[in-house]
């Protein structure tokens, strides 16, 4: 196993930071009633989307999941953009449609968007594969999705046959343990990594609260698909930190399960290492802190300037 | 231009094959995936040859993934592809709803308008003897599928053209084939024949009764047309040639013209798209209505297996003239 470079290091480290920052400020805004739509936190989940995206391309695709913003974040999306779409006005990618359940695309930076029907990302990440291999170029796809998700019929036919075409594609299953409220273990039968197995491609099962884990077995399954070898299965097991929307009673599981997540962060976890390892001080990652809510804040400042749109949004963008 | 004053003959199936083949001669963006579309050449033999031309690379078959079939196109239209996909039965819409209704018509609009999605999805339709759940005409289902284009060509030179039009559109669009239609011959213009997306045709001009027909109830309507004409009773008929864009012009027009109308599919009447055609008129054109509207359409019950039991069910030429007798 090859060991990851300082800097990718903590290039992961701010990327994660980004993501709990951000998610913290959209928490706000929440509670000050300035976001028109509902929220996901993807609390406790970063070092999936973090280690999931760094090794790809610009030109690479991705198809994110609805679990905070983080996939989008480290692909590159505005920040302003983002916040524009959550408070639903014209600073947004959408440009005022709103984006709760993120429905904001990028082409430029291979972002194919959203759907809210769960596993529409399948099709759609299958599709782009093809396309990429039919243009002749070496994009890949990376297609993120959590454990309730993979039980949609839309899974087989897509993995099915973005294997049997070896396309390429990287499926990452982030296994929360929970859809919505019901455990995983009632709903799944036997476990999503084995599913590779039946289609006659690689998958692996990582610790998903560890980005560099999260990292390596991306980057390999992005070079083997780049290489025209085909898709592969990541299981990364995680844990969400709060309830599936903000809001939600959480009735399904205790206060202590929630707490003793909190020793599991992989944002701490990865700073304690850093700084252990001498790859970073105390100081320097509270300096990066800093650096990053400044930014955040910055972007809500140019997304609150922004106007809501006017009734004839609604016309806009149906037809070309 | 002029090269169309000569024509050729072709079969639908065949308008339909001619119609990817000079597509896919264009614009190699263009590819045709379904079940059985490769080797096999289409179960209506729309795709055949098509394999040999242009390669297993641009002619694919595909599994048996409905879902996956549209799901897919979605993504390769929106990475700079042009998917011609096809269901084999247009009655396999339900496992593909989710991906035609959410994904191929709205991924644009949901997102801010930042893709295009130009993917053709060939639905064959219709009574053939198939059974309830193939036998079916759900275009109407798709009349709330805002952001998706419905066309339906109902003779040869239609099919060709129209559906060279809806590869070179950028919109997404439903593409409905009535199964019965495939081995109808038909003129076709020579040349690059282009018919516009959303501008009905009137197949037939009259001043009495204006007949608003798709598909094969076209065929039926003219053929009521000539034998109501031996009775004095002038028939015109109009074929939107799809549901979206719905060309209300020339509609409204020739109602204002003749004062009656006859609305003629084949869907079962409740949910199909007479009523809506009828409720448009309603709204814009009450004041030149000089009797009930009338809608032939089959009865509300599912399509039965029996090509027997299909004759009493399955709107005919014979129901139309009967139709157009009752007119005031
Ligand atoms: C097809 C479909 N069914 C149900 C829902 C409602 N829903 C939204 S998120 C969710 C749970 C998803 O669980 P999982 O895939 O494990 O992701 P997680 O929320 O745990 O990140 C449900 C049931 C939906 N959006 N789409």
């Amino acid at each position: 196993m090859t060991a990851i470079s300082p800097a990718t290091l903590l290039e992961l480290y701010e990327s994660m930071v980004t993501m709990k920052l951000w998610d913290q400020t959209a928490l706000r805004l929440l509670q000050e009633g300035r976001v028109l739509a509902g929220y996901h936190s993807g609390r406790g989940q970063e070092a999936i989307p973090a280690g999931g995206v760094a090794p790809l391309r610009r030109d690479d695709y991705l198809m994110y999941a609805h679990r905070g913003f983080g996939y989008t974040i480290a692909k590159g999306m505005s920040l302003a953009a983002m916040f524009g779409d959550l408070m639903a006005n014209t600073a947004g990618a959408t440009g005022g449609l709103g984006a709760g359940i993120p429905h904001f695309a990028d082409p430029e930076l291979g972002i194919l968007g959203q759907g809210g029907t769960l596993g529409s990302c399948f099709g759609i990440a299958t599709g782009a594969a093809f396309s990429a291999k039919y243009r002749g170029t070496d994009q890949v796809v990376v297609c993120f999705f959590g454990d309730g998700t993979a039980n949609r019929g839309a899974f087989h036919e897509s993995v099915n046959a973005a294997a049997a075409w070896k396309l390429p594609v990287v499926w990452i299953c982030e296994n929360n343990g929970y859809a919505v409220s019901v455990p995983v273990a009632e709903s799944t039968a036997g476990r999503i990594v084995d599913r590779a197995a039946g289609y006659g491609m690689p998958g692996v099962r990582i610790d998903g609260m560890d980005v560099t884990e999260v990292y390596r077995a991306t980057c390999e399954a992005v070079d083997r698909a780049r290489a025209g070898e085909g898709p592969t299965l990541i299981e990364a097991m995680c844990h969400r930190f709060r309830g599936h929307y903000e809001g939600d009673p959480q009735v399904y599981r205790t206060d202590e399960e929630t707490e003793r997540l909190l020793a599991l962060d992989p944002i701490t976890n990865l700073a304690a290492r850093l700084v252990a390892d001498g790859i970073a001080t105390e100081e320097r990652l509270g300096e990066l802190e800093v650096r990053v809510q400044d930014t955040i804040d910055r972007a809500v400042e140019v997304a609150s300037s922004a106007p809501m749109p006017g009734p004839e949004r609604l016309y806009e963008g149906l037809y070309v | 231009m002029s090269q169309a004053t000569t024509t050729r003959t072709l079969t639908f199936s065949q308008a339909i094959r001619e119609a990817l083949r000079e597509e896919m001669e264009r614009d190699d963006r263009v590819f045709v995936w379904g079940e059985d579309v490769a080797v096999y050449g289409g179960i209506y033999g729309a795709t055949a040859g098509l394999l040999e031309q242009f390669g297993p690379g641009r002619v694919i078959d595909t599994p048996i993934s409905e879902t996956m079939i549209v799901g897919a196109a979605v993504g390769a239209a929106i990475t700079g592809l042009r998917p011609v996909a096809e269901l084999q039965s247009s009655g396999y819409f339900g496992i593909a709803m989710d991906e035609l209704y959410h994904k191929a018509a709205r991924w644009r609009y949901m997102h801010g308008g930042v893709f295009t999605v130009p993917l053709v999805i060939r639905l064959p339709e219709g009574a053939k003897g198939a059974g309830p759940e193939h036998d079916v005409s759900p275009e109407a289902l798709f009349l709330s599928a805002s952001g998706a284009y419905v066309v339906i060509p109902s003779d040869p030179a239609d099919a060709l053209g129209l559906m060279k039009s809806a590869i070179r559109d950028d919109n997404p669009v439903l593409f409905f084939e009535h199964a019965g239609l495939y081995a109808y011959r038909g003129e076709v213009p020579a040349g690059d024949h282009l018919v516009p997306l959303g501008e009905a045709a009137v197949k037939r001009e009259g001043s009495d009764v204006t007949v608003i027909a798709w598909s094969r109830m076209v065929g039926e309507s003219l053929r009521a047309a000539e034998q109501l004409e031996a009775e004095g009773i002038d028939v015109e008929v109009v074929d939107p040639r799809g549901l979206r864009p719905l060309d209300l012009d020339t509609i409204l027009e020739s109602v204002a013209k003749t004062g009656r109308v006859v609305i003629a599919h084949e869907a079962p009447k409740t949910g199909g798209a007479g009523g809506e055609v009828a409720a448009i008129i309603a709204e814009e054109a009450l004041e030149f209505l000089e009797s009930p509207i009338i809608r032939v359409a089959s009865a509300d019950v599912p399509i039965p297996q029996s090509r027997y039991l299909q004759q009493f069910l399955i709107p005919t030429a014979a129901s139309v003239t009967e139709a157009i007798r009752r007119l005031d």
